[in-house]
C-alpha cells in the first residue's frame, strides 16, 4: 500500500524501484488534471504495472471522475502480458481488502485470435476468418434462414445473441484465452461478447488500431465513454501508425478488382430491381433522411468522431446524384475511369488533394461533394444488397474510402503516381500512392474525445517531438532514468576497424570493402568473447543481404561460425519465426547462437532478447529511413512547412528512435545486463547521441566515443567479468530497490525527486 | 580371410610352397589376416604388407617375420600420396607421432594395391580410434576421480618406477566390469557449427583445388544432411568412387551456398529439394513459443492497399537480380544449416518427446493445438512478467553446508546400505526439537549419581586414569609434522601396489610370470632407493624417530626373502 500524494495504492510486490514511484507521481498529477501526458521510462522497469496499479487505485477511488482504463499496446503477447499482469494486481487486491473483485477487465482482439468456430478459426488468417464469419453472421443471412434453414450457421454467434446480451460478463480479468474458456462453456462466440461487454467494461486491453483505425474505430470504440484515460503503450512509432491508417495506395491491380467489384454491383443491383424493388426504395428513403442519427449522436456527445467523416457531411443528406443505387453505380464507374487515365502516365507526378479535386472536375465533371459521401453511401449499398462476401469487396471499399478521404481534407495529404519502381524502371508499375503526412489527423479524435491520453514507451526521446508532431498540449512530460545498484548496461561506439579506417554505413562507404570487413571482424571477436546469444542489427534487409554475402565469400562468416550459430532474419515472418525459436533453443542449450537482423523489422519491433537470449547487441550503421522515397521527401517538407522541424532533425530523430529500440531490446530488467555497441562513428556526434533515451545515454562515457574494435572488444571482457559476479537482492535494497518503510523515508523521497527532475 | 581365398595365398609362380613361405601363411591363417599386399617397399627394402584384425605389419621379402608391426589403436591417421606422383605410398602416423611410409611398387597393380589398403584401414582405424579413445578417457576420468590414485600414478607413473602399462594393467580389467551403466550413458557429442570451414580448400598449384577430408568430418556431414549419406548409401560404391562422390559434392551448388540451384542432373540437387522441403515443413509446423511467433504478432494488420508503402520489395522472382537471388539463398541455407546442427545435436537424446508433442501440434489443425498451447503459453507468458527482484525471496530455508575440505566431502566413505533422505527441513525440525527438549530439561535431582562414584568415574576416564590407559602413549600423529605424514602415507600407498603387484606373481608357474616377477623385484628395489631411502634420509635430518619407516622395510624385506627362495629354488631346478 503505497501512498501517493495522498491516493492510497495497492502495488502487488513487496518491494519497489524509485522511478516507479515517480512514474507513479507523473501519472496521478496527469490524472488529476484532467490532462495529456508523455513520460518515458525504460523497460524492464516495471511500467505496465505501475500504470495499471496507479489507474486502478484512481478508479477505486474516484469512480466518477475515471470510469475507464484503455490500454492500447501494439501486439498480441504484449496485450496479453498487460492483461496477466493486471490479473495478479486483482488478486493481490482481493487478498489485501478480502472482498472480492468488481472489476471486470477484458482484452479484444481480431476475429482470428478469438474464434472458436472450429471450421472457421482453423482458416488462421485474419482475412479470412473475418470474411467466413460475415459469411455466417451479418443480419440479412440470418435473415434469410429463416427462410431457408439449411444456410450454415455459426452457433456460437446465435446463442450470444439470443441470450448473450442479457447477462453481462461477471467481474474479473478475461484474456484472450479466458475468453475462449467462456465462450466455450456457454456456447457464444467470444468475439463479440468482447465487443459487446467492452462498453462495460473497466478495463479494456487492445491494439492501437481498434482507436486509431477509424475505418475500425467506428465500429468497435465508437461509443467508449468520454471518462475514459487511454494509455498508449510502445508508443514510441504512433505517429506512423496514424500515418498508416489515413493512407491509401492504389495499383492497376487494384483497379481491376475494382472493375469486376463494380460489375457485380450492378448485376446484383438489376437482380434486386426484378425481384424486390421495395428494398432499394427503402434505401432512397433512408438516404433522403440523411445521416441525421449519427449528427444527433455525436452532438449528444455518445461517438468518438470518425475523421473520415467531418461534422458538416453530417449534417447534410447525401446528395442526390449518386442516392440511387444505379446513378452510384455509374458514378463510381466513371471515378474507376479516370482514376485509370491517371495510372496510365510515363513520369512521376506529384499533386495536392486540391489540384487533384480541380482536375478531376474538369476532366469527368466529379464534383467534390458527392466524392465525401462515398464511402458512406457504398456502406449502405452493400447493405441494401445484402451482399455476403465483404471480403471481396475490398477493392472498391478501398477506393471509395480513398474518394472520402481526398474530397475531405485539403490539407495534410499529398498524392504521387509512380509509373514504376525506381529500381526497375523499365518494368510498368503504376501506383497512386495517397499518402497522408500529418500523424495528429488520426488521433486528433482521440484526443479531442478521452479525458487523458498518456503516451508512454521505453524509448520517446526526445520528448517534446511527439508533442509536435501529434498536435496536442501534455500537462506532464518526463523522463525517468533507471537507477541500478550496479551498472549492467554498456553502451560502446565504435567508429574505427583495428585498422583505423572509419566505421559508417552511409551511403558513400556502403560498398567499401574495409568497412565491410571491419564490420565482420567485429562480429566474429565478439562472438568469442560473448556468452550465449548476440543479436546484431543492420539498417535495412538489402544491406544485410550485401553484407552477408560479402562476409560468405570473406570466410568470415565460416570463422563466426565457430564461436556460435548464425541465424538470420529473413522477408519471411514464418521463416524468421522458426529462425527466431532455434536461435533461442541455442542460447538455451548453451551452444551460443548470433541472430542477424533488421532495424525497423519485425523482430526489432517485437521480441525481447531476455538475459542469455541476448548478451550483446550490435548496431550495424544508423538506421536511416529511405530517403529517396517521394513520400517521405513530402512528409518531410510538411513537417518542416507545418511544425517547423527540420527534415535532418526529424531524420535523425526517427533514426535515433528505432536504433534505441534495437539496442534497448537486449536489457529487459535490472537483473539483466548487455552490451550495447553501436558500430558507426556518427554516433559520437552529440547531435545523434542526444537523441538517445536518457536512461542509454547517461551511461556513454567520454572515452567510449570513438573506439577501435579491439578497444571494444576490451571494454567489453571487462563488462562481462564483472557482470558475471553473483548479483543479489541486498545489493540492490536501498539503491534501484526499495521497501516500504525505505520509501516512506524523508531523505529518500528527496532523493527520488532529485533523480526524476533532473531533466 | 576373404582376401585369400582369392588368390593371395603366398603361393609362389609356379606353384610349389617353399618352406618359409609355408609357414608365413601359416602365421598369417593364424593371426586372421585381412589382406596381403605383395611387393611393398619400406625403407626400401621389398616385402609384403599384411592387414590383420588388429595389426598393420610389413615383413621383408625372404624372410619369415615381420620388422614393422604397428597396433590399429596406435595409428593416428593415415596419408595416401597424392594422384599423379610417381611414387604410390600410403604413410602412417603413429599417436606417438612416428610415421611409416610404404611405397607400393608392383608396377602393374600399384595403385589399386593402394586403394584396397587404404580402404581396408579407413574401415579400420575409426574402430580402434573409438576404442583407445575411450580408454584414454576412462583412464582420466579415474585419476581425476580419485586422489589416492593420482598420488600413486605420480609416484610410480611419472617417476618411472613402472610403467603405465603395467600400472593399468590390472585396473582397467576390474573398472570395465564394475559399472557398465556410467559408461553407458556418456553424453553425445554434438557438431561443429564450423565443419564446413575446416575443409579449406588448398590449391594444388595446377589450377586445382584440393579438400581435406576427415573421418570426423564426414561424419558430421551425414549427421548434418542426413540426405547426403542416404546419396552416399545410394551411389557408393554401385555407382560412384568414394572420391568421385566428395568431388562431386565439393562441385555441386549444395556445398556452395551461394549457387542457385540450376542443373538437375546433379545428385545433390535431390537434396537440396529435400532440404528445402524439410525447411518448409518446419516453417509451417509453426513456432511452439507464442512469444516468437512473428505472425500472430500483429493483432489488426491493415488491410491490403492502406498504409504507407515503403519501397515494398517486388515479390516476383523475375525482378529479382541473379546476384539478390543468391544473396537470399545463402541466407536461407545459413539457417537451414545452422537448424540441422542444432538438431544433430539433439536428434539423439529428445526424440521421443518430440515426438510426441509434434504429433500433437501437426496433425490437429485446432482443437488439438488448442489443448496443446495454453501450457507453454502461459508458462511464457508467467516468464515474462516475472519481475524476481521486485519480490521478497521466499525460498524454502536452508541449512548451509560449511565444509572445511571440500575433497573429502567428495570423495569420502560412503554408507553401502541407503539411508534415509532427510530434506534440510526435517533437520531444521530435528533441530528446533532438540532445542525445545534441552529448555525443557530438568535435572532429575533423585536419580543421580552419589559424589564418590562420580569423582572415580571422572579420574577413570581422565588421562592417566584407568580407561585412558593407551593415551599415555603420544599418538604418532603428535609426534611428526603433517607433511611428513602426508609423505609417509603416499610411501606406503606407493610400496603397497607395488608389493601387491609382486605377490601376485606368485606361484610363477609360467615363463610370463617368471619375467613379471623379476622386474617387479627390480621395481621394488627401485622403489627403495629412490624414494625410500631419501625420505629416510629427511627424517634423520629433521631428527625425527626413524622406526617410521621400519614398517616399510620390513614388508620389503618379506619380499627380497621371497624372491631369493624363489629365485635359488629356481636355480636349483635348472641346475
Amino acid at each position: 500500500m503505497l501512498n501517493i500524494e495522498g491516493l492510497l495504492v495497492h502495488f502487488p510486490y513487496d518491494y519497489i524501484y524509485p522511478e516507479q514511484y515517480s512514474y507513479m507521481l507523473e501519472l496521478k498529477r496527469t490524472l488529476d488534471a484532467k490532462g495529456h501526458g508523455v513520460l518515458e521510462m525504460p523497460s524492464g522497469t516495471g511500467k505496465t504495472i505501475s500504470l495499471l496499479s496507479l489507474i486502478v487505485a484512481y478508479q477505486k477511488v474516484f469512480p466518477l471522475e475515471v470510469s475507464k482504463l484503455i490500454y492500447c499496446s501494439r501486439t498480441v503477447p504484449e496485450i496479453e502480458k498487460v492483461v496477466e499482469e493486471l490479473r495478479k494486481l486483482m488478486e493481490y487486491y482481493s487478498k489485501q481488502t478480502g472482498e472480492s473483485n468488481n472489476f471486470l477487465a477484458l482484452a479484444l482482439s481480431s476475429r482470428k485470435n478469438l474464434c472458436i468456430h472450429p471450421e472457421v478459426s482453423s482458416l488462421r488468417v485474419g482475412k479470412e476468418v473475418d470474411g467466413k464469419c460475415h459469411t455466417l453472421t451479418a443480419s440479412y443471412i440470418r435473415a434469410q434462414r429463416h427462410s431457408d434453414p439449411d444456410l450454415p450457421v455459426c452457433r456460437f454467434y446465435e446463442d450470444f445473441d439470443a441470450v448473450g446480451r442479457q447477462m453481462p460478463l461477471p467481474a474479473g480479468v478475461y484474456n484472450l484465452d479466458d475468453l475462449k474458456d467462456f465462450g466455450k462453456r456457454n456456447g457464444w462466440c467470444p468475439y463479440y461478447l468482447a465487443r459487446y461487454s467492452l462498453m462495460h467494461a473497466n478495463i479494456v486491453v487492445y491494439s492501437y488500431h481498434y482507436l486509431l483505425d477509424p475505418k475500425i474505430a467506428d465500429l468497435v470504440s465508437k461509443e467508449l465513454t468520454k471518462k475514459s484515460v487511454v494509455v498508449f503503450d510502445e508508443a514510441h512509432n504512433i505517429d506512423n501508425v496514424c500515418i498508416d491508417s489515413m493512407s491509401v495506395n492504389i495499383s492497376r491491380r487494384t483497379l481491376d478488382r475494382c472493375q469486376t467489384n463494380v460489375e457485380t454491383l450492378q448485376n446484383t443491383i438489376q437482380k434486386i430491381k426484378e425481384t424486390d424493388a421495395t428494398k432499394l426504395k427503402m434505401e432512397y428513403r433512408r438516404l433522403v433522411e440523411g445521416l441525421k442519427e449519427a449528427n444527433v449522436a455525436r452532438e449528444t456527445d455518445v461517438y468518438l468522431s470518425n475523421p473520415v467523416l467531418p461534422d458538416e457531411i453530417l449534417q447534410e443528406a447525401v446528395p442526390g446524384t449518386i442516392r440511387t443505387a444505379e446513378h452510384f453505380v455509374g458514378f463510381l464507374k466513371r471515378f474507376l475511369e479516370y482514376l485509370k487515365s491517371r495510372l496510365r502516365v510515363h513520369h512521376v507526378v506529384q499533386e495536392s488533394t486540391p489540384q487533384f479535386l480541380k482536375d478531376i472536375f474538369d476532366k469527368v465533371c466529379i464534383d467534390r461533394k458527392p466524392l465525401r459521401f462515398c464511402a458512406e453511401r457504398l456502406r449502405s449499398l452493400l447493405r441494401t444488397l445484402e451482399i455476403a462476401d465483404i471480403a471481396d469487396f475490398s477493392a472498391v471499399t478501398l477506393i471509395s474510402n480513398f474518394a472520402t478521404l481526398v474530397s475531405t481534407y485539403s490539407q495534410g495529404f499529398t498524392i504521387i503516381i509512380e509509373p514504376f519502381e525506381d529500381r526497375t524502371p523499365t518494368i510498368a508499375n503504376p501506383v497512386l500512392h495517397f499518402s497522408c503526412m500529418d500523424p495528429s489527423i488520426a488521433i486528433k479524435p482521440v484526443f479531442q474525445r478521452f479525458q487523458s491520453v498518456i503516451i508512454t514507451s521505453g524509448t520517446l526521446s526526445p520528448l517534446d517531438i511527439y508533442p509536435r508532431i501529434l498536435d496536442f498540449r501534455p500537462v506532464t512530460m518526463a523522463s525517468f532514468t533507471m537507477t541500478l545498484a550496479r551498472t549492467c548496461l554498456c553502451p560502446l561506439i565504435v567508429g574505427r576497424g583495428n585498422d583505423q579506417v572509419a566505421l559508417s554505413s552511409k551511403f558513400e562507404t556502403r560498398e567499401d570493402f574495409a568497412v565491410i570487413r571491419n564490420y565482420g571482424s567485429l562480429l566474429q571477436e565478439m562472438s568469442a568473447i560473448v556468452p550465449d546469444g548476440i543479436v546484431a542489427f543492420f539498417t535495412s534487409y538489402m544491406y544485410m543481404e550485401n553484407i552477408v554475402a560479402a562476409w560468405y565469400e570473406q570466410g568470415i562468416l565460416e570463422n563466426i561460425q565457430r564461436n556460435k550459430l548464425i541465424f538470420i532474419e529473413t522477408p519471411d515472418a514464418a521463416e524468421t519465426s522458426m529462425a527466431l525459436e532455434k536461435y533461442q533453443e541455442a542460447c538455451e542449450n548453451g551452444r551460443g547462437a548470433i541472430l542477424l537482423s533488421v532495424a525497423r523489422g519485425k523482430v526489432s519491433e517485437g521480441i525481447d532478447f531476455v538475459h542469455h537470449f541476448g548478451r550483446a547487441v550490435i548496431m550495424f550503421g544508423v538506421p536511416y529511413v529511405y530517403t529517396q522515397s517521394r513520400i517521405l521527401k513530402a512528409r518531410l517538407e510538411y513537417l518542416r512547412d507545418q511544425f517547423q522541424i527540420r527534415e535532418n532533425d526529424f531524420l535523425t530523430f526517427d533514426a535515433m528512435r528505432h536504433a534505441a529500440q534495437c539496442v534497448g531490446r537486449v536489457i529487459r530488467g535490472k537483473t539483466d545486463y548487455g552490451l550495447m555497441i553501436f558500430a558507426d562513428k556518427r554516433y559520437a556526434r552529440a547531435d545523434k547521441r542526444g537523441k538517445l533515451p536518457r536512461w542509454i545515454q547517461e551511461h556513454i562515457s567520454d572515452g567510449s566515443l570513438n573506439l577501435t574494435v579491439d578497444e571494444a572488444v576490451q571494454l567489453s571482457k571487462h563488462f562481462l567479468r564483472q557482470m558475471a559476479q553473483p548479483f543479489r537482492q541486498e545489493d540492490q535494497l536501498g539503491l534501484s530497490l526499495l521497501t516500504l518503510e525505505q520509501l516512506e523515508s524523508e531523505e529518500m523521497l528527496k532523493k527520488i525527486s532529485q533523480i526524476a527532475h533532473q531533466t | 580371410m576373404r582376401y585369400l581365398a582369392e588368390g593371395h595365398m603366398p603361393f609362389n609362380q609356379d606353384g610349389v610352397l617353399k618352406s618359409a613361405e609355408l609357414v608365413r601363411a601359416f602365421l598369417v591363417m593364424f593371426l586372421e589376416v585381412l589382406l596381403v599386399v605383395k611387393k611393398v617397399r619400406q625403407r626400401k627394402q621389398d616385402g609384403t604388407l599384411y592387414l590383420m584384425a588388429e595389426r598393420i605389419a610389413w615383413g621383408p621379402e625372404g624372410k619369415d617375420r615381420f620388422t614393422v608391426s604397428h597396433l590399429y589403436a596406435d595409428t593416428r591417421c593415415q596419408k595416401i600420396s597424392p594422384d599423379g606422383k610417381a611414387k604410390i605410398q600410403l604413410q602412417l602416423v603413429l599417436h606417438t607421432g612416428e610415421s611409416t611410409t610404404f611405397h607400393f611398387s608392383n608396377d602393374s597393380s600399384a595403385l589399386k594395391d593402394r586403394d584396397a589398403a587404404k580402404e581396408l584401414l579407413q574401415q579400420l582405424l575409426p574402430k580402434f580410434k573409438k576404442k583407445a579413445n575411450k580408454e584414454l578417457e576412462e583412464k582420466n576420468r579415474m585419476l581425476q576421480e580419485d586422489p589416492v590414485l593420482f598420488q600413486l600414478y605420480k609416484d610410480l607413473v611419472v617417476s618411472q618406477v613402472i610403467s603405465a602399462d603395467e600400472f593399468w594393467a590390472n585396473r582397467l580389467g576390474d573398472t570395465n566390469h564394475a559399472d557398465p551403466s556410467l559408461s553407458n550413458n556418456k553424453q553425445e557429442v554434438g557438431i561443429s557449427g564450423a565443419f564446413l570451414a575446416d575443409i579449406r580448400p588448398q590449391t594444388d598449384g595446377c589450377n586445382g583445388l584440393r579438400y581435406n577430408l576427415t573421418a570426423d568430418i564426414i561424419e558430421s556431414i551425414f549427421r548434418t544432411y542426413p540426405t547426403v549419406k542416404e546419396k552416399y548409401c545410394e551411389n557408393v560404391p554401385h555407382n560412384l568412387t568414394e572420391k568421385e562422390f566428395w568431388t562431386r559434392f565439393f562441385q555441386s551448388h549444395y556445398f556452395h551456398r551461394d549457387r542457385i540451384n540450376t542443373g538437375t542432373q546433379d545428385i545433390f540437387s535431390e537434396c537440396a529439394k529435400q532440404d528445402e522441403q524439410g525447411l518448409k515443413s518446419m516453417v509451417v509446423q509453426g513456432v511452439k513459443n507464442p512469444l516468437v511467433d512473428l505472425l500472430s504478432l500483429e493483432d489488426k494488420t491493415l488491410d491490403e492497399g492502406y498504409g504507407v508503402c515503403t519501397t515494398l520489395p517486388s515479390t516476383s522472382n523475375s525482378n529479382r537480380s541473379v546476384k539478390e537471388s543468391s544473396n537470399s539463398a545463402i541466407i536461407k541455407r545459413f539457417n537451414h544449416h545452422s537448424a540441422m546442427v542444432l538438431a544433430a545435436g539433439s536428434r539423439k537424446g529428445e526424440t521421443p518427446a518430440n515426438q510426441a508433442s509434434e504429433t500433437s501440434n501437426t496433425d490437429g489443425n485446432s482443437r488439438d493445438s488448442v489443448f496443446f498451447q495454453p501450457p507453454v503459453k502461459k508458462v511464457k507468458l508467467k516468464e515474462a512478467i516475472e519481475y524476481e527482484d521486485l519480490q521478497r525471496e521466499n525460498r524454502p530455508k536452508t541449512v548451509a553446508l560449511n565444509l572445511k575440505k571440500s575433497d573429502r566431502y567428495a570423495h569420502g566413505p560412503v554408507p553401502l546400505q541407503s539411508q534415509q533422505y532427510t530434506t534440510s527441513q526435517d533437520i531444521i525440525n530435528s533441530v528446533n526439537y532438540i532445542q525445545h527438549e534441552m529448555v525443557n530439561y530438568k535435572p532429575n535431582l533423585t536419580q543421580v549419581l552419589s559424589s564418590t562414584t562420580a569423582s572415580s568415574a571422572i579420574a577413570a576416564l581422565s588421562s592417566g586414569g584407568v580407561l585412558m590407559q593407551a593415551a599415555t602413549q603420544q599418538a604418532i600423529n603428535q609426534m611428526v609434522p603433517s607433511e611428513v605424514q602426508g609423505e609417509l602415507k603416499h610411501l606406503y600407498a606407493a610400496a603397497g601396489e607395488l608389493l601387491r603387484h609382486f605377490w601376485s606373481c606368485f606361484p610363477v608357474n609360467t615363463p610370463f610370470m617368471e619375467e613379471k616377477v623379476t622386474k617387479m623385484k627390480s621395481n621394488l628395489e627401485r622403489f627403495q632407493m629412490t624414494k625410500l631411502c631419501p625420505f629416510q634420509e629427511k627424517i634423520q635430518r629433521q631428527y625425527l624417530s626413524t622406526n617410521l619407516t621400519g614398517h616399510l622395510e620390513e614388508m620389503l624385506q618379506t619380499a627380497y626373502s621371497k624372491f631369493h627362495i624363489w629365485q635359488t629354488r629356481r636355480m636349483l631346478r635348472k641346475t
